[in-house]
């Protein structure tokens, strides 16, 4: 009862968080913006909380299942959101975008409750590793994702010259385009020991296994595009709007990666 | 009748700058001219606010119709000898009471701008008002109304939006020059071309520590323009060259056909694998073609777009004003009904203070032909006695507090001065004392 409270209250602050960067996104109104950031922390207090108790009485370490896995995940984007946010007010509307994700992923934490959890034969040593190191590279696309979608935002108000408010309210196109550079950049080698660190686990688990699941392959398919997007980014010069569409898509094959985690898990219980 | 608030001066709406100009206030002059209107009685305490649009003086007094006359002599004399002599009365105005209470919020709120939204205006307001409070010309009064001003100002600027956008095509230039590149110290801004509009432009950019490239037919031309706008000059064979590494390119020359066509810059835009271009095309007939915009990372404004854009900021600032007008008077009419709390109190000080003097001169009288008293029955009969004051002090209290700000509160005020013989004065009562009236002089304590 007591985790199912603090699951509904995360639930709702996390909500309210992002109705209100919603609000400042479309209207416009500084003291509605600065009651976001308190609601968005009280948000990840709570969801703090929720992730201890649900530990407690699982009586198994946080991320041993698919939903402890997607909570963390939420938590870890809100804590990178924050971070990356830290004295920066400009880009605190990014919270507009970031915080749907955020939600998105911890309500489908609650709907895989209970449910997936991960087979005694893969479980190793390396799993944790290989869980935290997802974590963060998702976390790190999903900050690019926000940003890349302020840029196609942006640039398409800017190419259709709709200056009001909502072009007012984001950052310039060449803070959002370095800010998804340098998240893109933290993403990629953390995501690549993810995919290595994963084949193993896979390997050692299922010796003999030759065939890819969607999953997998979904995994790779966000890699290769996160990964070629860096590529061109750094090697091609591209930037702007081709490298954020690139991003976008890339998070979301990253996102089916996850729906694929919770659909086999939920078929498997 | 307490003191009120009184504004005389002049601004850009009643003045000539040439009449603005002889009675600006140096920063360093501020302190000997507050001294000059208070030390000789012009106003209770003042505070000037002097800025190239406006000169205003803000005082309290009790009388603001003779303050005001007395301040507009004051300014008149101070332009004796010029061409304005005389003639000041006309540029003049005077605001009292509640006027001037809504003259100060606007004014700090840039409501009463020549731009509409400007930010200056409160950082110049709260100098002067620094300068008073350290000048020690600043009362209680006149204290309240800026600071409630700067929250006044403060709430409109982040509850309305009139500050967004900006209003010159110039300065729409450069604003969406950072809303595409951030900062932008460093820049490549070239002009091509002359012309006034697009000089403008190339200083509004270069003021933000752009580094310009003047490009023209004319070397003499370029040469001038260039120095004139803080640039270098670059001759007519470089644009392609320079167009490869540009971020900003203000064209404005007077060919009859498209500069920069199409082909043109779709091989200048793979050059630059990426790197955004904004173009500002002020040229008419224009000099780049049309479709250049739909070019990737390519951003093509001509002069129409910048004029809209600066249409649609002025008539978005406009609406913002409305709004931020119905905040001013909100706050006037907290600010009045905190005034005239101030008017009220001598008289409730006065009228509790009356009565508490008659009980205990009666208790005073009474307490020897009581006998011995025990300290429990002295301390029952002083609660007594204060339960008295307020019981008997509750309906004319409540009354008086309820007509506060209405138009019978004076009358009110004046009747429980007549009927309670309440008329204030004495002791300070504008700090009334916290502690509870003691009826019965404790007794001394044994050492």
């Amino acid at each position: 009862m007591l985790v199912l409270t603090h699951f509904a209250t995360t639930a709702l602050l996390y909500g309210v968080a992002c109705g209100l960067f919603f609000y400042v996104l479309a209207r416009g109104h500084e003291g509605v913006g600065k009651r976001a950031f308190p609601v968005l922390i009280a948000g990840v207090l709570s969801h703090g909380v929720y992730v201890t108790f649900d530990a407690i009485g699982d009586e198994t370490p946080p991320m041993a299942d698919i939903h402890q896995t997607l909570t963390v995940l939420s938590l870890g984007i809100v804590l990178a959101f924050l971070v990356a946010t830290w004295r920066k007010p400009g880009m605190a509307i990014l919270g507009a975008f970031v915080t749907p994700v955020v939600l998105v992923f911890f309500l489908a934490s609650g709907l895989g409750r209970s449910v997936g959890h991960v087979p005694a034969g893969v479980r190793s040593a390396l799993l944790p590793i290989h869980i935290v190191v997802n974590i963060l590279g998702i976390a790190a696309f999903a900050l690019a994702f926000a940003a890349s979608i302020a840029y196609v935002v942006q640039e398409r108000l800017l190419k259709q010259k709709r200056l009001g408010g909502i072009f007012q309210r984001l950052p310039p196109l060449h803070v959002l385009d370095t800010f998804g550079l340098r998240a893109t950049s933290v993403g990629v080698p953390l995501l690549t020991f993810s995919i290595i660190s994963g084949v193993l686990i896979a390997v050692r688990s299922q010796p003999g296994l030759a065939r890819l699941g969607a999953t997998q392959f979904f995994a790779i398919v966000a890699w290769l595009l996160f990964a070629g997007v860096l590529l061109l980014r750094v090697a091609a010069g591209w930037r702007g709007r081709r490298a954020a569409i690139g991003t976008i898509l890339g998070f979301a094959c990253a996102m089916a990666v996850l729906i694929g985690y919770v659909a086999r898990a939920g078929g498997g219980a | 009748m307490g003191d009120e608030l009184v504004v005389v001066g002049l601004s850009h709406h009643t003045a000539p700058l040439a009449l603005r100009e002889q009675l600006t206030v140096h920063p360093e002059r501020l302190a000997e001219q507050l001294g000059q209107l208070v030390g000789n009685g012009l106003v209770a305490d003042g505070v000037i606010v002097s800025t190239c649009n406006r000169v205003e003086i803000y005082g309290t007094a009790s009388d603001t119709q003779e303050a005001a006359e007395r301040v507009r002599v004051f300014l008149e004399k101070r332009v004796e000898g010029s061409e304005f002599a005389g003639t000041i009365g006309r540029a003049v105005y005077a605001r009292r009471g509640e006027a001037a209470v809504r003259h100060t919020f606007r004014v700090a709120a840039s409501l009463d701008s020549l731009v509409v939204g400007e930010p200056q205006i409160l950082g110049q307001v709260k100098e002067a008002y620094d300068a008073a409070t350290t000048a020690g010309t600043v009362g209680t009064l006149l204290g309240r109304a800026f600071t409630r001003a700067f929250a006044v100002a403060k709430r409109v600027r982040s509850e309305t939006e009139i500050a967004a956008g900006t209003v010159s095509v110039s300065s729409v230039a450069s604003s969406l020059a950072r809303k595409i590149f951030g900062d932008l110290r460093g820049r490549r801004v070239i002009l091509h071309g002359a012309g006034e509009m697009g000089e403008a432009a190339a200083k509004a950019l270069a003021g933000d520590d752009a580094a310009l490239t003047v490009i023209n037919r004319s070397p003499e031309k370029a040469e001038r323009v260039a120095a004139e706008c803080g640039g270098r000059a670059a001759s007519y064979v470089e644009l392609l060259s320079e167009l490869h590494r540009a971020d900003v390119v203000i064209t404005s020359t007077s060919a009859q056909s498209y500069v920069l066509t199409t082909e043109l810059m779709r091989g200048v835009a793979k050059a630059r694998r990426g790197r955004p271009l904004f173009l500002i095309d002020i040229a008419v007939p224009r000099d780049v073609d049309p479709r250049v915009g739909d070019l990737e990372n390519v951003f093509l404004y001509d002069v129409d777009d910048l004029q809209q854009v600066a249409q649609e900021n002025l008539a978005q600032r406009k609406r913002a004003a409305e709004a931020a007008e119905r905040i001013v008077e909100t706050e006037v009419a907290e600010f009045e009904a905190w005034r005239r709390s101030l008017e009220l109190t001598p008289t409730i000080v006065a009228m509790r203070q009356r009565y508490q003097a008659i009980v205990k001169a009666e208790i005073e009288r009474t307490l020897p032909r009581l006998g011995d008293l025990t300290p429990k029955q002295k301390k029952a009969l002083d609660k007594m006695a204060g339960a008295m004051v307020n019981k008997l002090l509750h309906a004319p209290m409540t009354e008086l507090k309820g007509a506060n700000g209405t138009s019978e509160g004076p009358i009110l005020v004046a009747a429980a001065q007549r009927l309670f013989g309440a008329t204030g004065g004495g002791e300070d009562q504008s700090r009334p004392s916290l502690e509870p009236e003691r009826f019965i002089a404790p007794e001394k304590t044994k050492a």
